[in-house]
């Protein structure tokens, strides 16, 4: 059985769907990507495999099978012990993420000391151990900082160390790179592959940058509308596909070389 | 490609520092020298907090330079107070990157294309709705639209609105700043046929900043690499994928994710973070980034230098 079952579901917001079959399966080590337009229902996707839907959303139909377990009957003791440990998410902001008045150290701390019972000395040395991984350059100093003190390519790193910690065989990531400089986010995504090579990392990446889907992906799903629109991998997606939908999304994509509008 | 004699803004050793505290001082623009020419789109393109936004502000009015000077038809607009600055502003208009927030969220469509007209006297009050459909349809949305409210469109939408206003005054310049990188790329395509539509019809000129390099080549005659407050290439648009020399603007080519890329190459990019503009090194500012860098370029900052027609570099590397 692989990973990552999700079978036929449907995602609904009060009685309006945003989300209608959405079937995909994802095995250890691979990395799929969502790609679609603003409001096509792929953050909402990967919000409920992670189990954390805002308010009111709800899975109306269809299952959720995480190594064999069904996801959408754990209560919530049982998504504390797996969030985090098991899978894990990073936001596409994560200065956002953090609490702006307390400093970087305390909440990875917090978080870490969440998961296991250890002293707040030696959290903090995990943590800097981790984010060292991460290859940012003393560790000390970054726990030492609030996120506003950060630029925006280290706070990403930061959500990528805490979201690693546990090394967990899933990561769910919601734009990672667009709020960020192309240098920046050549960085992050190169961090990203180096996560899937060296840990065996599965990740779902939802993007709207079709560039980076293609180089990341081994397989590409194209939403809209809250449905599968197309899907497949690189080679079908942007050489193959016969898909009108999948055509408009590649043909506005500004390419170097390409199109030329003066 | 470029005549002497259309040249319509030109922006002359522009400087601009921020006082930082302890007494130091945030160089945003160093010595920047760009011209700006009748119908043709400049693309600035650097990492954040390189100085884009503040060097268009500048162009704009919204502040002032501290050295230099910015030549509209001959005339220095950075020196300008009073009546003369607000009668200037109807020359030099402005899209901003979040059409949603930069409106007043509690006037109609209908106000918020009308008020510069208005304002300058332009038009009467009678005529309000008729321009504002008129101004509605050169962006392409339904004249219907007037009585709308920001919140009930879409981005794309919205900034087709915020394009019409800027033009309303019907100004010979426009600078847009990162106007598109709120959009998807479908809605960023229409938003770039139709700029680059009423650019033709109007012989508008146009400043974009941004920080995507297939973007801006889609539709930009020149573009300018800024970096830590410096110009440091300028070339012409078309075919930046081979022409641009200086190792920064090359790396911030490497750095894009292209679906027309070799997906086997591995991604080279900067390691490091942008240097703090506060301790800028001493010579070239790319110095400590640079894998070219040589013992020259540590010591004294290279200046522009033209290495084919319309295209300036400013290494050490092309001297």
């Amino acid at each position: 059985m692989a990973m990552l079952e999700v079978n036929n579901i449907t995602v609904s917001y009060g009685n309006d769907p945003a989300v209608r079959n959405f079937s995909m399966t994802l095995e250890e080590g691979k990395i799929c990507s969502l790609v679609g337009e603003s409001g096509s229902g792929k953050t909402t996707v990967i919000r409920a495999i992670f189990g954390l839907l805002p308010g009111g959303g709800k899975v109306t139909a269809g299952d959720i099978y995480f190594e064999g377990n069904h996801l959408l009957t754990y209560d919530k003791k049982q998504w504390r012990k797996i969030r985090g440990t098991e899978m894990s998410m990073i936001f596409q902001d994560t200065g956002a993420m953090m609490n702006p008045t307390r400093k970087v150290g305390a909440a990875y701390a917090e978080y870490i000391r969440t998961h296991e019972k250890i002293s707040g000395a030696e959290a903090a040395r995990k943590g800097i151990a981790m984010l060292e991984r991460m290859r940012l350059p003393s560790g000390d100093n970054v726990m030492q900082s609030y996120p506003f003190q950060l630029s925006g390519g280290m706070r990403q790193r930061v959500g990528i160390a805490m979201g690693m910690t546990y090394q967990p065989k899933l990561l769910l990531a919601d734009e990672p790179t667009s709020a960020l400089d192309v240098t920046t986010q050549a960085q992050i995504v190169r961090q990203m592959m180096e996560l899937k090579e060296n840990y065996g990392t599965s990740i779902i990446l939802v993007t709207h940058n079709l560039g980076i889907a293609a180089y990341m992906a081994d397989h590409i799903i194209v939403m809209k509308d809250g449905v599968i629109e197309d899907q497949g991998d690189r080679n079908h997606i942007l050489y193959h596909s016969e898909n009108a939908y999948t055509h408009k999304l590649l043909d506005a994509v500004p390419s170097i070389g390409g199109t030329r509008y003066v | 490609m470029f005549d002497e004699k259309d040249v319509i803004l030109d922006a002359r050793h522009i400087t601009k520092r921020f006082p930082a505290s302890k007494g130091r001082q945030l160089t945003a623009c160093n010595d920047v020298n760009l011209k700006f020419y009748k119908g043709k789109t400049l693309g600035l393109v650097g990492e954040s907090g390189c100085g884009k936004t503040t060097f268009m502000r500048l162009l704009v009015s919204l502040d002032t330079p501290d050295e230099g000077e910015i030549l509209y038809r001959g005339v220095d607009i950075s020196k300008l107070k009073g009546e003369k600055l607000r009668q200037n502003r109807q020359n030099i208009q402005m899209v901003f990157q979040d059409p949603a927030t930069c409106f007043n969220p509690k006037m109609k469509i209908r106000d918020i294309l009308c008020e510069p007209l208005l304002n300058f006297d332009r038009i009467r009050k009678s005529e309000k709705s008729a321009k504002a459909r008129e101004l509605l349809e050169m962006v392409e949305l339904p004249g219907d639209f007037e009585d709308r409210y920001m919140h009930n469109m879409s981005g794309g939408q919205r900034q087709r609105v915020g394009i019409a206003r800027a033009l309303a005054l019907e100004p010979e310049i426009i600078v847009m700043d990162e106007a598109t990188s709120a959009l998807d790329v479908s809605v960023q395509k229409t938003i770039i046929e139709l700029i680059t539509r009423l650019q033709r019809e109007k012989g508008i000129t146009i400043g974009f900043i941004c920080h995507d390099l297939g973007l801006i080549q889609s539709f930009s005659h020149q573009v300018a690499v800024m970096y830590l407050g410096n110009i440091v290439e300028v070339m012409p648009g078309e075919g930046i994928g081979e022409q641009c020399r200086h190792p920064y603007s090359q790396a911030l080519l490497a750095s894009v994710f292209d679906i027309r890329m070799d997906f086997t190459k591995k991604i080279e990019s900067i390691e490091s973070e942008i240097p703090s503009p506060l301790d800028m090194p001493k010579g070239c500012p790319f110095s400590d980034r640079c894998g070219k860098c040589m013992n020259v370029c540590k010591k004294e900052r290279p200046l522009l230098k033209e290495t084919a027609p319309g295209h300036e570099v400013a290494c050490w590397l092309y001297e």
